[in-house]
C-alpha cells in the first residue's frame, strides 16, 4: 500500500475483509493501545476522587490547614479535581491524535483497498 | 419577592433573542438529518459551546451556587461530578458510538443486539428520562419569574415551554445548535459579569457586621431582616439569638419576642413572620452547614454522608453518558477526532462556568443569609445583586442573572425536547419532517402538564434522580454493548429493568415516606451506589444465562465500532434511514445497490 493511493469509495467492505481485518495484528495493536490508556487512567481518576471523599471524612485537621487567607487544603483539593479532569482529557486527546489515529487511518485504507 | 421590572425585561429579551437566533439558524433546515443531527456539520468549538449551553441547566446556573451556598465545600461534589461525567463519556463511549452510526440509544441497542423489543424499551426510557428532566426546568422557570414579578409560577413554565416548542418545530437541531451556543455565552456573561462586579463591591465593603468566612460562627444579618416563612422549615440554632416572631413555632402560637438557645432545633410553620435585629446570628435549615468554618470544610457527616457522596458520584459520573440530549450532540461532529476536541472544549467551558458559581455562593453567604432560614437556596444567584447594590445598577445586574437563568431553562429544555421528539418521530412515527414537528409538540406538552399538576416536586432531587436513572439503564447498556462481546438482548433488557426498577422504586419510597435520616435513607434517596452496579451485574448474569442469543454478527459489529472512522458505514446508515436527500446522488447509487452488508441493513432483511 503506497501513500499516494487514494481510498476507493466503494461500498462498505464485505464480511471476509472484516474477518481478516479483525484477526490482523494491527487491529489487535490498536485495541491494545486504547485499552492500555483508558483502563489505567480510569482507575487512576476514580481513585483520586475516592481519596478526596475519604480525606474529607477522616482527615479534618489536614483538610482545614489554611493555605492562603480563607482558602484551606480541602478547597484546593476540590478545585484540583476540576484540574485533574481537564488534564486527563487533554492527555487522552493527545494520545488519540498521536498514537491511535495514524494506526486507524492505515487500517482503514487497507480495508477499503482490499474491498475494492 | 422583589419587584423588579428590569428583570422582567431581561427575561423577555432572552426569550426574544432565543427565537430570533433560532429562526436565523433554522432557515436552512429542510431535511430530516438537518433536524436530527444538523447533518453532522457543526465545528468543534460551536458544538462545544452548544453542549455546554445545553448541559448548564437550571440545576447548574442556580443550583450549584445554591448548593455551595448552603452546604459549602461539600456542594462542590455536584460540579465535580458533572464535569467528571464528561470524561467517562469521552473515554468509553463517544468514539465507538459515533462509529456505530446509531443516532440514539434505541438505534444503538437495535444495531448492536438486533432486538426490536429492546429498542422499544430504550425508546421508553429515553422519553421518560427526557420528561423527568424537563419538568424541573419548567418549574424553575416559573419560580424565577415569580421571584421577580409576582406572576403565578405556572406562567413562567408555560412561557418557556411555548418558546422551546416554536423554536424546535421551526428549525430542529440545526437551529438549536446555534441557539445553544448563543445561550452558553449569554449564561456565561450573565454569571461572570455580575460576579466580577459584586466581588469588587465586596472588596470595598468593610462593615463589621460581615463575619469572616473562616470563623466557627454562623453568618450574621447585616441589617434588621424580616422573613416570611412560605414553606415550613426546621432551623438549627448554632448561636443563641433573640428575635421577634408572629405565627407558629414548635407547634405553639407565638406573637412578640422570642429567645432561641444555642443548639436547639426549631420547627417554624408556614405563614410565620420572623424579625431578626441587625447583627443577629443566622439560624439555618437543618440541611445546611450552620457555621462558616464547617462550611469551608468538605463534609463531616460520617458514613451516611460518605455513602451519599459516593452514590452521587456514581450517578453523575455514569449518568452523563446516558443523557439523551448530551449523547446526540456527539453525532453532530463531522468525525471522531473533532468529537474528542469538542469534549475538551466542553470541559473548559463547563469548568470555567462553575468558578463563577463559587464566587456567587461565597458572597451569598455574607449578603443574603436570610435564604438560609427559608431554605430557598436556588434564589441566591437571583437575589444577591440587589442585596449588595440597592440601586438601579443592582437591579440591572439582577435582570442579567434572571435573563441568564432563563437562557438556562430554554437551552436545556430545547435539547431535551429535540431528543425526545427525535426518538418519538423515528420510532413511533414514520420519521418525516412533519412527524418530527408533531412529536415536538407532544414532547413538550406532557412535561408542562406534569409541571403544572405537581408544582411541589423537588427540582434538585428530580435532576439527581434523572441522572441516576440514566446511570442505571443506559450507561451499562452502552459500556457493555461497546466492550463486552457476550451481551445478549435478554441480558440487556433485564439490566435496564433492574437498574431502572431500583431507581423508580426508591423514588416512590422517598415520595411516600417522611423520615430523612440514617444511612438506609440516604442510600434510598441517592440510590446510584446500589442501582448502577446491580444493573451491570444483571446484564452480565442474564447474558451468561442466554449464551445462544448472542447476536451472530457480534464480531463484525464490534470491529466496526472499534475500527477506524469513516469506513463508509456512517453514510450507509444515513442513506438507509433518510433516503438520498442529504447525499450526492452518485454516492447513494453506489452504496445502496449491492454492497451494503452487516448490521446496517439488518432491519431491512427481517
Amino acid at each position: 500500500m503506497s501513500s499516494t493511493e487514494r481510498p476507493v469509495s466503494g461500498g462498505a467492505p464485505d464480511q471476509e475483509v472484516w474477518a481478516t481485518m479483525q484477526a490482523s495484528p494491527e487491529f489487535g495493536d490498536l485495541r491494545r493501545r486504547l485499552r492500555r490508556f483508558v483502563f489505567p487512567m480510569t482507575v487512576l481518576f476514580l481513585g483520586w476522587y475516592l481519596l478526596y471523599v475519604i480525606l474529607a471524612d477522616y482527615a479534618h485537621g489536614f483538610m482545614s490547614i489554611k493555605v492562603v487567607g480563607n482558602i484551606n487544603v480541602g478547597l484546593v483539593l476540590g478545585l484540583l479535581q476540576f484540574v485533574s479532569t481537564f488534564l486527563i482529557t487533554t492527555l487522552y486527546v493527545r494520545h488519540a491524535n498521536k498514537n491511535l489515529d495514524p494506526l486507524a487511518e492505515d487500517l482503514r485504507r487497507r480495508v477499503e483497498k482490499e474491498d475494492a | 419577592m422583589v419587584q423588579n421590572n428590569w428583570a422582567l425585561g431581561g427575561v423577555i429579551l432572552a426569550m426574544a433573542l432565543t427565537i430570533g437566533v433560532g429562526v436565523y439558524g433554522g432557515r436552512r433546515s429542510k431535511t430530516t438529518p438537518d433536524f436530527l443531527v444538523a447533518s453532522r456539520t457543526i465545528k468543534p468549538h460551536a458544538n462545544a459551546a452548544a453542549i455546554a449551553g445545553e448541559y448548564l441547566s437550571a440545576a447548574s446556573f442556580l443550583g450549584v451556587a445554591g448548593l455551595v451556598f448552603t452546604k459549602g465545600a461539600t456542594g462542590l461534589w455536584y460540579p465535580i461530578g458533572y464535569a467528571g461525567g464528561y470524561l467517562m463519556l469521552l473515554l468509553f463511549v463517544a468514539a465507538p458510538l459515533r462509529r456505530s452510526g446509531a443516532y440514539t440509544v434505541p438505534d444503538f441497542a437495535e444495531a448492536r443486539l438486533g432486538s426490536v423489543g429492546l429498542r422499544r424499551l430504550c425508546t421508553a426510557v429515553v422519553v421518560l428520562l427526557g420528561w423527568w428532566y424537563l419538568v424541573p426546568q419548567f418549574q424553575g422557570a416559573g419560580l424565577t419569574l415569580a421571584t421577580f414579578t409576582g406572576v403565578p409560577p405556572w406562567l413562567g413554565g408555560l412561557a418557556v415551554a411555548i418558546t422551546v416548542t416554536i423554536n424546535v418545530v421551526g428549525g430542529g437541531m440545526r437551529a438549536i445548535t446555534l441557539v445553544q451556543a448563543f445561550q452558553y455565552y449569554l449564561k456565561l456573561f450573565a454569571l461572570a459579569f455580575p460576579a466580577f462586579l459584586l466581588f469588587f463591591v465586596f472588596l470595598n465593603d468593610d462593615r463589621a457586621e460581615y463575619r469572616s468566612l473562616s470563623e466557627p460562627l454562623p453568618p450574621a444579618f447585616a441589617r434588621e431582616t424580616t422573613i416570611d416563612v412560605k414553606t415550613a422549615v426546621r432551623l438549627q440554632v448554632s448561636q443563641a439569638v433573640s428575635l421577634r416572631a408572629k405565627g407558629t413555632i414548635d407547634g405553639a402560637p407565638v406573637d412578640g419576642g422570642a429567645f432561641w438557645a444555642t443548639g436547639t432545633v426549631k420547627s417554624v410553620d408556614k405563614g410565620t413572620k420572623l424579625i431578626f435585629p441587625a447583627g443577629a446570628p443566622v439560624p439555618s435549615v437543618t440541611t445546611a452547614a450552620a457555621d462558616n468554618a464547617s462550611w469551608l470544610r468538605p463534609m463531616s457527616g460520617g458514613w451516611p454522608q460518605a455513602m451519599e457522596i459516593w452514590s452521587l458520584m456514581f450517578a453523575t459520573f455514569f449518568g452523563t453518558m446516558g443523557l439523551p440530549h448530551v449523547l446526540v450532540r456527539f453525532y453532530t461532529n463531522p468525525d471522531g477526532s473533532s468529537a474528542r476536541t469538542t469534549t475538551l472544549y466542553v470541559l473548559v467551558l463547563v469548568g470555567g462556568f462553575y468558578l463563577f458559581s463559587l464566587i456567587f455562593a461565597g458572597l451569598s453567604r455574607l449578603y443574603v443569609p436570610e435564604l438560609l432560614v427559608t431554605g430557598q437556596d436556588n434564589a441566591a444567584v437571583l437575589l444577591l445583586p440587589t442585596a449588595m447594590l440597592n440601586n438601579w445598577f443592582g437591579q440591572l445586574l439582577a435582570a442579567l442573572t434572571a435573563a441568564g437563568a432563563f437562557a438556562a431553562f430554554l437551552s436545556t429544555s430545547s435539547g431535551l425536547v429535540v431528543s425526545v421528539a427525535g426518538v418519538l418521530s423515528t420510532d413511533v412515527l414514520p420519521g418525516r419532517v412533519r412527524d418530527f414537528r408533531l412529536a415536538t409538540i407532544f414532547a413538550s406538552t406532557v412535561p408542562i402538564v406534569c409541571a403544572l399538576l405537581f408544582p411541589n416536586l423537588g427540582a434538585a432531587q428530580a435532576v439527581g434522580l434523572a441522572l441516576c436513572l440514566a446511570a442505571s439503564t443506559f450507561c451499562p447498556l452502552l459500556i457493555l454493548g461497546i466492550w463486552y462481546r457476550r451481551l445478549t438482548p435478554f441480558g440487556a433488557t433485564m439490566g435496564i429493568l433492574t437498574g431502572g426498577g431500583v431507581v423508580l422504586g426508591s423514588t416512590a419510597y422517598v415520595l411516600l415516606t417522611t423520615s430523612t435520616s440514617g444511612w438506609v435513607n440516604s442510600l434510598v434517596a441517592q440510590p446510584g451506589m446500589i442501582s448502577v452496579p446491580l444493573s451491570f451485574l444483571a446484564m452480565w448474569f442474564f447474558s451468561k444465562l442466554t449464551p445462544r442469543s448472542v447476536p451472530r454478527d457480534v464480531a463484525q459489529v464490534m470491529l466496526r465500532m472499534h475500527a477506524p472512522d469513516r469506513l463508509g458505514f456512517t453514510k450507509d446508515r444515513d442513506v438507509q434511514r433518510f433516503g438520498n436527500q442529504s447525499q450526492p446522488p452518485v454516492d447513494v447509487s453506489k452504496r445502496t445497490s449491492t454492497t451494503l452488508s452487516g448490521w446496517a441493513n439488518r432491519r431491512q432483511r427481517k
